[in-house]
């Protein structure tokens, strides 16, 4: 059994450390590291990549429901848009700013402010749809300053500078491989025909010629989703570089 | 028609004024006004200036409206906080007790039902006997309300008077908490009273006297040079009274809620919450007479009287402050650990000061 012990000093180690301790007192009573950040008046200024509240671009989105499998909170939800397509609604009741959606998101369609105080008035509201995260949310900015912190060898500090900075970031586009389903196996396939109802850009299709079913993937269409590679059930479909 | 001049002589009060030159010819004037005179002679009667203005009740008045401000405001600054700050923010939230004490006074003060009533309320108001008696024999240079060569003695009786009060709080408030706050803080009494006492002992041995006045005078060299361990012992006793930061056990307010005080509200905890702070006042006032040579200093042009009460001041404020720093220094002990240094390192630091103090007198260094 191991026994915790307390270390022994001696009187002359003792001394050291109260002087120390009580010099360090003096010390930051004259010269003090304060760290507060007085937040309505001023802002913390904020990584580019803070995981915040989320923006969405339907422009981009190729409809891949990817956001809404990966969401560890089930804060996700799809619903379908009047152009037959579904775009994902956000739950902030759920959502625990994990950001897995922004990261697995193949098109680029969500993206991550800086924004990070969102008040609601009730559970309801937390429901974002998602004409509401195409617009810019209304934000009320009283601060004068940003502040940053900064960390050299020793010490913190703060450095307050007299801008205001802007809560939306512009990321960079991923650079996109573009992909596309290709049928590994065709000899397994067992003409269940899930790929084609699954595909929202109608890239694959069925034909019967001569009593046998031979299912097509159009390469032009494929945006490369990987929907049918999800719901294969013989698990012979996979993404390849186009 | 009665003069003036006779009623003051006759009062007795006109040999004993306070002199400050810099406003003597305003005073001169101010006969022609009637009764004026009266007043300004009395209120400058040395004995009075004592209790009503300084040591006594205006200075406590202003230092406990502005004495938790400095020291929630130094604790900030130490810890990179920022202490009171929204109330007047341009000032640093400078009058934040002032609205603290609006708040408690318009607050609803609730007795529980099995509290001893009488008690209950009683209390918070009779333990300013033993936090304001003290300022009566404590000079300001050499402003002092009664005069005895006693007074060191007197100081410590009404001193070790203190607990006893803490401990009717606790007792009418009839808590666990309070009960367990309580008992602690009978504990912590008898752990530091016998040291504390001892110090002051020493240095009535060192001095030879225990009239605050004559100690002052005789301070050549600060009592805190002389007999340094005393002052230590002193300052530690101090820190265990008025229950600061490594041995706030008593209130520990992690555990126990603030203790004994745990079950007030409104303007009666409004009148314990200052209590520590008088205490540690009369506290700091005898550690400035006993070691830091009382209201000696170099003389400030034009102040007359005045220049010893402002150096007094100066001395207690430096010594408050340390006190109240403490709390951002140390973390709290364990009662098992304030009982031993209590009893143990204080106990014989206190006893090698006696002996300290008795070398240097028979060795002749004062």
């Amino acid at each position: 059994m191991k026994k915790v012990t307390v270390q022994e000093q001696g009187l002359g180690e003792k001394v050291v450390r109260h002087a120390t301790a009580i010099g360090v007192a003096m010390k930051e009573s004259v010269y003090p590291l304060t760290a507060t950040v007085f937040y309505p008046r001023e802002r913390k200024k904020m990584p580019d990549n803070l995981r915040g509240y989320l923006m969405f671009d339907p422009d981009k989105c190729i409809s891949c429901w990817e956001c809404a499998f990966v969401c560890p909170a089930n804060a996700i939800q799809m619903k379908a848009a009047p152009n037959e397509r579904y775009y994902p609604t956000v739950d902030y009741g759920k959502c625990i700013f994990c950001h897995f959606c922004v990261d697995s998101c193949s098109g680029g369609a969500l993206k991550t402010t800086k924004i990070h105080d969102v008040a609601y008035k009730d559970m309801d509201e937390m429901l974002t749809l998602t004409e509401e995260m195409i617009e810019e949310p209304e934000i009320i900015r009283e601060d004068k300053k940003s502040v940053e912190y900064v960390i050299d060898e020793h010490d913190l500090h703060l450095k307050r500078v007299r801008e205001v900075d802007t809560l939306f970031v512009e990321v960079t586009p991923p650079v996109e491989i573009p992909m596309v389903s290709q049928c590994i196996d065709r000899a397994s396939c067992i003409g269940c025909r899930v790929c084609e109802e699954v595909c929202e850009s109608g890239a694959i299709s069925s034909s019967i010629e001569r009593g046998v079913l031979r299912m097509k993937i159009d390469t032009d269409k494929c945006t490369g989703c990987g929907l049918c590679v999800k719901e294969c059930s013989m698990q012979i479909l996979r993404l390849v570089k186009k | 028609m009665i003069d003036i001049n006779t009623v003051i002589t006759g009062l007795g009060i006109a040999g004993n004024q306070v002199s400050i030159p810099l406003v003597q010819q305003m005073l001169d004037l101010l006969p022609e006004i009637p009764m004026v005179k009266l007043i300004i002679s009395f209120i400058l009667w040395k004995p009075f200036f004592a209790a009503l203005i300084c040591p006594g009740f205006t200075t406590l008045g202003i230092l406990l409206l502005f004495f938790p401000w400095i020291e929630r405001k130094l604790c900030g600054r130490i810890q990179w906080r920022v202490g009171p700050h929204e109330i007047v923010w341009w000032l640093g939230g400078i009058i934040q007790l002032l609205a603290d004490s609006l708040r408690f006074l318009f607050q609803e003060v609730i007795v529980h039902k099995d509290a001893h009533r009488p008690y209950f309320l009683q209390f918070p108001f009779l333990t300013f006997i033993p936090a304001l008696l003290p300022l009566m024999f404590i000079p300001a240079g050499n402003i002092v309300a009664i005069e005895t060569p006693y007074a060191i003695q007197i100081i410590l009786a009404i001193i070790c008077l203190f607990p006893l009060f803490i401990l009717g709080l606790g007792w009418a408030s009839n808590s666990r908490f309070a009960f367990i706050g309580t008992v602690r803080e009978a504990f912590m009494y008898f752990a530091y009273e016998v040291p504390f006492i001892i110090a002051v002992l020493a240095m009535i041995v060192l001095y030879g006297t225990s009239d605050p006045v004559g100690i002052a005078n005789k301070q050549t060299i600060w009592g805190i040079i002389l007999n340094p361990i005393a002052a230590l012992t002193f300052f530690i006793a101090a820190a265990m009274a008025t229950s600061r930061m490594p041995f706030e056990i008593p209130e520990a307010d992690q555990e126990l809620a603030a203790g004994p005080h745990v079950e007030y509200s409104g303007i009666a905890f409004g009148l314990i919450y200052v209590l520590c702070y008088e205490k540690a006042y009369v506290l700091a006032g005898l550690m400035a007479i006993l070691f830091l040579g009382g209201g000696s200093g170099p003389a400030i042009a034009g102040l007359g009287d005045l220049s010893g009460v402002i150096w007094f001041l100066l001395k207690v404020v430096i010594v408050l402050t340390t006190l109240f720093a403490l709390r951002t220094i140390y973390p709290r002990y364990r009662l098992d650990q304030g009982l031993s240094i209590g009893w143990g390192a204080l106990l014989s630091l206190s006893l090698i000061a006696l002996a300290l103090s008795i070398v240097l007198v028979q060795g002749g260094v004062i």
